[in-house]
This record gives structure tokens, sequence and C-alpha cells, in this order.
């Protein structure tokens, strides 16, 4: 397997004093670095140096990384990126400060997706060595670690094509516009190991990014993270209810720039042979919203 | 204290000082549609047809560009009113979500 997971997401702030507070204070994610206007931060169940960027002025996506198991696997990506017809450029280590060699692919919609295979090591918050289950003071709703990204792209089936050829990644769902098997696709959900999805891709105007994820420890930290929510005065999109995509149990909450975050538990475990679960539009308010079943007006229609 | 008139509708409620459109509209009871309420996603622009408005926190030139903000466009989740102001929704009604909020908007503890 090449891909490993999403290793970070790196987006604009408009306001880092604020962001540092969101991220820092009421996601509960651990500051590792500061340094040229960016501000690097970790969950506590991450060992990596990094998995969340923010960088002051504007709003929105700058880019994401996946990190590979080993240097050949980022080769491999690179052959088969050139291949397939994106453009690719190779990154040196120190370029992401704390990540090695990689390269960085420019998809047709512009978003930049990293992969690499090093990046320094720093530690989880537990330790190793005979651990505590959970941090002992663990600030705001203590996220543990990054999960996965939801990009807005014009071309779902071209992107996803390349993360299947490319990447290896498979999908897990997808919304389609008829069960046929030329059926038009309007977003999926891709995966590398056996989590619900690594990546999401859903069809829109605009090539943007809708949210990116925490990974939390059940349905009780995600109620608890909703108390602080309220506690912060966080914007709150929706939730806490559950995906019918993933089955999933969410809270989506927007950061003080208006880029959209998700705290995320649940799901199933996915094995690659395991058959793709297909919803139709006619669905779409069950399959996002399980609970409500209707779409709100801001959930297909707000992105940065 | 700023006075606010939305259209349609012709509906005027007083804003706070300091208080953004959007605080003042739920404030009163109503609703419309907006999406971060943190300048960030641009849903809740309007056109404003008359009076002034400024920005206290930073707004993103990619959301709310300098030629929108001349030819009047207004970012409502991040727009103060200095005087009074009228303001045109877009594509959009205001919808009262609360009457006794409107009714009891004056009264507050803070």
């Amino acid at each position: 397997m090449a891909v490993m997971r999403m290793g970070y997401m790196h987006v604009r702030v408009t306001d880092l004093a604020e962001a540092k507070d969101h991220y820092a204070n009421t996601v509960g994610l651990y500051q590792t670095l500061e340094q040229d206007g960016r501000v690097y931060y970790k969950g506590w169940d991450e060992w990596d140096h990094h998995s969340v960027v923010i960088e002051e002025g504007g709003v929105g996506y700058v880019k994401c990384g996946f990190k590979c198991e080993k240097p050949e696997d980022v080769s491999d990506i690179e052959t088969k990126a050139i291949a397939y017809g994106y453009p690719v450029v190779r990154m040196v280590a120190g370029e992401n400060p704390e990540v090695g060699d990689g390269i960085r692919v420019t998809l047709p919609t512009g978003h930049q997706i990293e992969f690499y295979s090093q990046m320094t090591a720093w530690g989880l918050e537990v330790g190793t060595h005979n651990p505590d289950a959970f941090p002992r003071h663990m600030v705001g709703i203590g996220a543990p670690r990054l999960d996965h990204a939801l990009l807005w792209v014009d071309d779902v089936a071209g992107i996803e094509k390349f993360f299947m050829d490319c990447v290896g990644m498979w999908a897990t769902e997808r919304v389609q516009t008829s069960l046929d098997d030329d059926a038009h696709t309007i977003a999926t959900w891709l995966t590398i190991g056996e989590s619900n999805h690594d990546i999401a891709l859903l069809e829109a105007p605009e090539n943007k990014i809708h949210h990116f994820a925490f990974e939390m420890r059940g349905w009780n930290d995600i109620l608890h993270a909703a108390d602080i929510f309220s506690m912060d005065d966080v914007p709150i999109d929706i939730g806490p209810t559950r995906h019918g995509i993933t089955r999933g149990t969410t809270i989506y909450f927007f950061d003080p720039a208006g880029n959209r975050n998700e705290t995320f538990s649940g799901g199933y475990r996915c094995f690659r042979d395991r058959p793709t679960v297909v919803w139709t539009p006619d669905q779409l308010g069950k399959a996002i919203f399980y609970h409500s079943r209707e779409l709100n007006d801001r959930f297909l229609t707000v992105a940065t | 204290m700023p006075k606010l008139t939305v259209e349609p509708g012709d509906v005027t409620v007083d804003l706070l000082d300091d208080e953004t459109i959007l605080e003042g509209l739920y404030r009163n009871g109503f609703a419309y549609r907006i999406g971060c309420r943190r300048g960030g996603c641009a849903i809740c622009k309007v056109d404003l047809l008359q009076g002034e408005v400024i920005y206290n926190r930073p707004v993103a030139d990619n959301v709310l560009t300098e030629s929108e903000q001349t030819e009047g466009t207004c970012l409502t989740c991040r727009a103060v009113a200095v005087t009074d102001v009228r303001i045109a929704l877009r594509e959009d009604n205001l919808r009262r979500v609360s009457s006794l909020m409107s009714l009891y908007a004056a009264t507050r503890t803070g």
C-alpha cells in the first residue's frame, strides 16, 4: 500500500490570532511551530510534526499532503501521475518545514496535492511507553487526529480516476445520477486503508474546499464537542447527527475565517473487496443528514 | 442606534452599535440565507441601497472585492452599520422565525 493517510491540510485564515485560538483552544490541537506567518499543529494522537497548517491572509484551501510508507511509493505515484497527464513537480526536504522530499501534483481544478514519505517525528501526547488512554489535560474538544477532506471539483469522475489509478484508492460510496453502469458521478468517497474515506469529491461550479475533518473517539465525544462549540460561540452548520453516507456521526462547524471543519466518528471498516455503496440524488437529504433527511441551505452551497 | 430596513418586505429593525447586520436581524427574530457567519463563504451578501457600513474585522479580498464594495455589495455577517441603512436581499426573503423575539428585541440583559 503506497499512501497511508492524509497527512496534512493547509488552509488560509483571515485573522491568525482568532484562528490560533480556534485550532488550539477549541479544537484542542497542539502547536508545534510558528514561522513565516504560518502555524503548525498536530492532534494528541498523531506522532508526526504536524497535520494542520494555517496561514494568514484570505480564506480557503492552500494544499494537502498524503503520507506514503516509503520513498519508492512517492516515485511510483510520480510516474503514474505524469503518465496520467497531471503536472507534477518535485519538492525538496524543508520546503515544507519538517517534511522530507516529495512531489506536488496539481489537479486540473488547481488543487495542489503533495505526496511525501518522511516527516519529523514528534510523538504521541500520551507517549508510547505504558500510555494512558488520553492526555490528562485535554483542551477544548481534544481532537485526536486529522481524518479526511472533501473537495469541490468540477470533474468528479476524472479526479476520482486519478486517485484510483495513480494513488491506489477505491470508492466506498458514490452519489450518481442512476444505478446504471454509465451513470454520471456526482460525488465520491475514496479510501486508501480501512477507513470510510481519506478524501471525498463533490461536483460543484467552483474548485474549493468544502471541509476538512477530525476523527473523534465516538458519539459521546461528538456531543461533548457540540457543547464546547456553544461555549466558544463556534458557528455550527449542522449536527450533532449521523450521515447516511459512511454511517459516521458528525458535526460541521466553521473556523473564524469561515473554513468548514468537521468532527467525524464511526463509519464501518472498509476492505478493498467491499462493494461500493450507491446513492441517488432523490435520496440526497437522507444520504447526507440521516436524521433530518433534508439539506439545509448552506451545506451544498457554501465552501471556501 | 442605526435603523436597518430590509427589502423585500420593507422590514425595519434597530441595530445595536457594533452589531453586524446579521446579528441584528437574528436578534430581532428573523432569518435569511446565511452560511459560515465568519466572513468566509460570501453567501450572505446583499445589496446596500442606502447608508454606510464598515468592516471592523478583516474580510478576505476574494470574498468581498473592493469593486464589489464600491458597487454596493455588503457582506452582512461582517458589516456594521454606521448610519441608517437599507439593504435588498438577493433571490431571498426575510423569514420571521420568532414574533416573540421581534416583540421583545429591545429587552436585553447584555
